[in-house]
C-alpha cells in the first residue's frame, strides 16, 4: 500500500478530475476513465496502487456533481431516470438550485449511510446474505424485467372515445416499451457477442451504446425541444420535511444497496424496486432519494472492490480498476472509506457553488448551443474508444433512445441492451441465439 | 398495497417449494410465473378493466388539446354549445366590439374549512367584449382578479386586437359567454355528480368518470370532490397547480370561482371519510349504487368500481392455479404442481394483503356477491405497511434459500435466522396496528358525521326522502 499522503493526493486528483467533467451533460465518469486509461495508461503517470483511490475520488465527484447536468441541462444516465422529470419541473419553475440542494441533502445522507454501513454493517451482513442469495441472481433479474413490463403505467387511454380506443392508446405505449427493450437487447447482444467493435476496445465496447441510449438521445432532445432558459432563484431554500427526508433516505439507500450489490441491477432498477417498497410520494422525496441512491449505487458498488471478505467487482469502473490493481488489505478498505468522506465533502462544496453560479448565470449560454458542443464531444469519445463501428453503434443506440421518448415509455427499457444478452448468456442460450441471428 | 409488494409476495411464495428453489439454482426461471400470478389481479384491472369499464357520465372539466395533450384546448366558437358549460377552453380571435368597461361590487359566498359559509363583497373592475374567430362570435367577460391578470397580459383591450383568451364557458340569457379564468368552474363537476347520485337512487347505479386537469409543463390543477351526506351536498373545490409529485406550486384560483356546490335531493352516504382528490396521473371512476343502510334506501359510493372485483378473489386464485397447472403439465414441466400451488398462493397473498387496507375485495364469488370491507390496517399507499410486507417477503426468500441449500450458507437455526431477518417487518406491523386503532376511531367519528341519521330523518319530515 502506498503512503497515506500519496493516497490522499491521488484521491484529491480524482475528485478534481471527476468534478471538472461530471457537470457536462452526457459525460459519464466510466467513459471518461476508460478514455483516460486508453490514452494515457496507468503505471507511468500514476502508480497502479493509487488508481483505485483516484477512481474513488472521481466516482464520488460524479455521484455529486452530475446533479448539475441532471438539473440544469436535463441529461442524466439511466440511474437518474426518475430524477429527470421532477428536476425539469423545478428548473421550469426557476427552482433548479433548490433541486440541486435537495439532491445534495440526499447525497450527503447517502454518503453517511454508506460510510457507517461500510464501517459497521456491510463486512458482517453482506457476505452471508450475498452467499445465500447469489445463486438466484438470474431469478431476481428476470423478475425485475417482468415486473417492469407488467407495471408500466399507461399514461394515455383515459380519454379515448370508446373502450377499444382507450385500450389501444394504453397498450400502444406498453408495446412501444417492449419494442425498445428488445431492440436494445438485440443491439447489446450483437455488440457483446460479435467482433463488430475492435478487440482493443474490450473494456469500452458498451460505451457507445450507453452514450447513445442515455446521453446522445437526450442531448438531441435538448436540441430539438429548444427549452426556454428561465431565470433561476439562487436562494438556499428547500421545501421538504424531516419525515420526507428520512423516508426518501431510507428508500434511496435500499434501492442503491440492491443495485450496488447485485450485478446488472442498475440504479434505476433499484430505485424502481425501493420506490414501490417504501411507497415514495412527492417530488422532493424523489430527488432526495435519488441523491442517496446514486451515491450508494456508484460509490457503494465501487467500495465493494475493497471489502476484504467479499471483494465484489461491480460496475464498469471497478472492472477497469481491477484489471490493473485490486486492493488487498483491510487498511486499504479503511483508507477508501476515509477517501469517500473527504471526496464527498469537496464534491458537495463544488456542486453547491457551481449550482449557485449556474443559477445566477443560467441564461448566459443557451442549452441548445451547449448541447451541440456536447454532441460533437460524445461522437469524438465514441470514435476514440471504439473506432468507426463505434459510431455506427452510437447512431443505432441513439435512435433507440429517441424511440423510448417518442413512445412516451420508460427510458430504462434501453437497459435491455445489457440485460437481455446477459440473461441469454446466464441461461446458456448464447450459441442458440447467435445461430438464430445468423451470426455463428 | 403497491404492485411490487404483491409481486414480491409471489416471488417469495415460489421459494417455499424446495423443488422450485432447486430449479432456480439450476437456472430454470419458470417459477417467476408465481410472481406474475401474484401481480395478475392489478395487471388485469389497470391494463384492461380500467379501459373497458362502463362510464355513464364522463366529466372532463378541461378537455385536452389533441396534439399537445394538455389543456386548455384551442377551440372555434362554432364548436361550443351549452353542453360545454363550465369547461375550460382557449379561443383565438379578434376583439370586435367592447360592450362594457366598468367597475362595481361583487358578492360571493366562501366556504370555510369547517363547512360554514361566509359572504364576501369586493370591488372589481371588468370588461365585456365580443370576440370573433371567423366561425362565430362569443361574449368574453373578465372581472375581479382575472381582469387584473387579463390587463397585465394584453394591455388595454381595443377593438380589432388579436388575442388568445382562455377561460370557462358559461351560459346566460344572451347565450354562451367565455369567462376569463385559469381554471374550469367547479360547478359543472358538482352538478354532474349530484345528477348521477339522484339517477342512481332511481335506476340502481351510475358510474362517473372524472378526468383530471393537465396543464402545460406537466403540471396539474388539483381539485377536490367532497360528498357531504348530512347537508346533502356535493362540494367541489378548485385547488392549486401541483406537480405530478403532488407539490403545490401556486396558481390558486380566486375565491369567487373556487367552489361549486350542488344540492342532492336523495339520501346518500360516503364510505371513505376523505374528499376525493384529483390531480396527476388519471382521474378516478366512482360508482354510485343504491343500497340499504340502517333500514333506509340510500346511495353508496364505490371508488374505482372496476377494481377489486373478480380478479381480486380467492376464486380467481384457484382458476390461476388450475390454468398454470394445465399449461405447464402440458409442456412437460416437472414441477407443475408446485408451480400451480405457488401461483395460487401468490394470488391469494395479493388478495389478503389488499384486505388489510380499506377497500376490501369480493372474496369468494359466486358465493359472495359484493366486497368484504378491508381490515383498515393502513391505506394502500402506506409506506409502513408496504415496506413491512415487502421486507417480510425478502426475509422469507433469504430464509428459504438458506434452508434449501446444503451446506447452509448462513449456518444458523431456522427460527433464529427468520427472527433476525424479519424483525424490521415485525416492528413495522406493530406500529401499523397501533396506528390503525387511532385511524379506526377517526373513521368511526367521521362516518357518524357522514351518515348522520338525524339529518336523514329531518329531511324525511319535510319530504326529503
Amino acid at each position: 500500500m502506498l503512503p497515506l499522503s500519496d493516497l490522499l493526493i491521488w484521491s484529491l486528483a480524482g475528485v478534481l478530475f471527476g468534478a471538472l467533467i461530471s457537470w457536462i451533460p452526457g459525460f459519464h465518469i466510466f467513459n471518461i476513465m476508460a478514455l483516460l486509461v486508453a490514452v494515457f495508461g496507468v503505471g507511468e503517470l500514476m502508480p497502479v496502487q493509487a488508481f483505485p483511490f483516484f477512481a474513488i475520488g472521481a466516482i464520488v465527484a460524479y455521484a455529486y456533481v452530475s446533479a448539475i447536468s441532471s438539473v440544469y441541462f436535463s441529461v442524466a444516465d439511466e440511474s437518474a431516470v426518475f430524477l429527470l422529470f421532477p428536476t425539469q419541473r423545478y428548473l421550469l419553475l426557476g427552482r433548479g438550485h433548490e433541486a440541486v440542494l435537495l439532491y445534495l441533502i440526499g447525497a450527503v445522507a447517502g454518503t453517511l449511510f454508506l460510510v457507517i454501513g461500510a464501517l459497521f454493517l456491510f463486512p458482517r451482513i453482506l457476505p452471508p446474505i450475498y452467499q445465500a442469495t447469489s445463486p438466484y441472481i438470474t431469478y431476481f433479474l428476470v423478475a425485475i424485467v417482468v415486473f417492469m413490463f407488467m407495471s408500466e403505467w399507461p399514461k394515455e387511454g383515459d380519454r379515448g372515445r370508446t373502450p377499444a380506443e382507450r385500450l389501444w392508446l394504453a397498450w400502444r405505449q406498453i408495446f412501444g416499451g417492449i419494442l425498445v427493450f428488445f431492440l436494445s437487447g438485440l443491439l447489446g447482444f450483437i455488440v457483446m457477442n460479435t467482433n463488430l467493435l475492435p478487440t482493443t476496445s474490450a473494456y469500452t465496447r458498451l460505451t457507445p451504446m450507453f452514450i447513445g441510449f442515455f446521453g446522445m438521445s437526450w442531448v438531441i432532445l435538448n436540441i430539438l425541444s429548444n427549452p426556454p432558459m428561465l431565470e433561476q432563484v439562487p436562494d438556499d431554500r428547500v421545501e421538504s420535511s424531516l419525515y420526507n427526508t428520512l423516508k426518501a433516505t431510507f428508500g434511496g439507500a435500499l434501492g442503491g444497496t440492491i443495485a450496488a450489490v447485485y450485478p446488472i441491477i442498475t440504479g434505476g432498477m433499484g430505485a424502481l424496486i425501493a420506490g414501490h417498497m417504501t411507497s415514495q410520494r412527492g417530488d422532493d422525496a424523489f430527488i432526495i432519494s435519488q441523491g442517496v441512491n446514486r451515491v450508494i449505487y456508484y460509490v457503494g458498488a465501487f467500495t465493494l472492490l475493497f471489502l476484504p471478505q467479499l471483494r465484489l467487482t461491480r460496475g464498469a469502473a471497478a472492472w477497469l480498476v481491477s484489471s490493473i490493481y485490486t486492493p488487498k488489505s483491510y487498511a486499504e478498505y479503511l483508507a477508501a472509506i476515509g477517501a469517500i468522506l473527504l471526496s464527498a465533502g469537496i464534491s458537495f462544496l463544488f456542486t453547491y457553488y457551481l449550482s449557485r453560479f449556474l443559477a445566477k448565470s443560467f441564461n448566459v449560454v443557451h442549452i441548445k448551443k451547449l448541447s451541440y458542443v456536447v454532441a460533437v464531444t460524445l461522437v469524438v469519445i465514441s470514435y476514440l474508444l471504439t473506432g468507426p463501428m463505434g459510431l455506427a453503434v452510437l447512431f443505432v443506440s441513439t435512435a433507440i433512445g429517441l424511440m423510448a421518448a417518442a413512445f412516451n415509455t420508460r427510458r430504462s427499457y434501453c437497459l435491455g441492451g445489457l440485460i437481455l444478452p446477459v440473461l441469454i448468456s446466464m441461461t446458456g442460450h448464447t450459441g442458440y441465439f447467435m445461430h438464430l441471428l445468423g451470426l455463428g | 398495497m403497491r404492485g411490487f409488494t404483491h409481486y414480491i409476495s409471489g416471488l417469495a411464495a415460489a421459494t417455499f417449494f424446495a423443488a422450485l428453489v432447486g430449479d432456480l439454482r439450476l437456472g430454470i426461471l419458470i417459477p417467476v410465473i408465481a410472481a406474475a400470478s401474484a401481480y395478475f389481479p392489478d395487471f388485469v384491472d389497470f391494463k384492461f378493466g380500467k379501459f373497458l369499464a362502463r362510464r355513464d357520465y364522463e366529466i372532463d372539466p378541461a378537455p385536452w388539446d389533441e396534439k399537445k395533450h394538455y389543456a386548455p384546448k384551442l377551440v372555434k366558437v362554432s364548436e361550443l354549445s351549452e353542453e360545454n358549460r363550465y369547461q375550460f377552453f382557449a379561443i383565438e380571435g379578434t376583439v370586435e366590439d367592447i360592450l362594457v368597461r366598468g367597475s362595481g361590487k361583487v358578492s360571493y359566498k366562501v366556504l370555510r374549512e369547517d363547512g360554514s359559509e361566509e359572504t364576501v363583497t369586493e370591488e372589481y373592475n371588468s370588461i365585456v367584449f365580443t370576440l370573433n374567430d371567423g366561425t362565430g362570435k362569443i361574449t368574453v367577460e373578465a372581472f375581479g382578479d382575472d381582469y387584473e391578470f387579463f390587463e397585465e397580459e394584453f394591455g388595454k383591450i381595443e377593438e380589432g386586437k388579436e388575442i388568445l383568451v382562455f377561460g370557462y364557458v358559461d351560459v346566460d340569457e344572451d347565450g354562451l359567454k367565455l369567462v376569463v379564468s385559469d381554471a374550469p368552474h367547479p360547478q359543472g363537476i358538482a352538478d354532474t355528480i349530484a345528477r348521477a347520485i339522484e339517477e342512481a337512487y332511481r335506476e340502481g347505479e351510475r358510474i362517473v368518470k372524472i378526468h383530471n386537469i393537465r396543464l402545460p409543463g406537466d403540471v396539474y390543477r388539483r381539485f377536490l370532490v367532497h360528498l357531504d351526506p348530512p347537508k346533502r351536498e356535493v362540494r367541489v373545490e378548485m385547488g392549486p397547480i401541483v406537480t405530478p409529485g403532488g407539490v403545490a406550486i401556486g396558481g390558486d384560483v380566486p375565491e369567487y370561482r373556487k367552489y361549486g356546490v350542488a344540492k342532492v335531493s336523495v339520501p346518500f352516504i360516503k364510505t371513505y371519510p376523505k374528499p376525493t382528490r384529483i390531480d396527476s396521473f388519471s382521474g378516478p371512476e366512482i360508482a354510485f349504487r343504491r343500497a340499504e343502510f340502517r333500514g333506509k334506501t340510500v346511495v353508496k359510493d364505490r371508488f374505482l368500481p372496476w377494481h377489486h372485483g373478480f380478479s381480486h378473489s380467492l376464486t380467481m386464485g384457484m382458476i390461476i392455479g388450475l390454468v398454470v397447472f394445465a399449461l405447464f403439465k402440458l409442456i412437460g414441466y416437472e414441477h407443475a404442481t408446485e408451480l400451480a400451488l405457488a401461483s395460487m398462493i401468490g394470488q391469494w397473498l395479493h388478495v389478503f394483503e389488499d384486505q388489510l387496507g380499506f377497500m376490501g375485495s369480493n372474496l369468494l364469488p359466486p358465493i359472495t356477491k359484493d366486497v368484504v370491507p378491508g381490515f383498515k390496517l393502513g391505506e394502500s399507499g402506506s409506506g409502513l405497511t408496504n415496506f413491512s410486507t415487502a421486507w417480510l417477503m425478502i426475509a422469507f426468500m433469504i430464509w428459504n434459500f438458506n434452508r434449501f441449500t446444503d451446506p447452509r450458507p448462513i449456518p444458523m437455526s431456522d427460527a433464529k435466522l427468520l427472527l433476525l431477518l424479519a424483525w424490521p417487518s415485525i416492528v413495522g406491523f406493530a406500529i401499523a396496528i397501533v396506528r390503525s386503532f387511532r385511524l379506526r376511531r377517526e373513521i368511526s367519528e367521521l362516518m357518524d358525521y357522514y351518515t348522520n341519521l338525524e339529518a336523514f330523518e329531518e329531511m324525511e319530515e319535510v319530504g326529503g326522502i
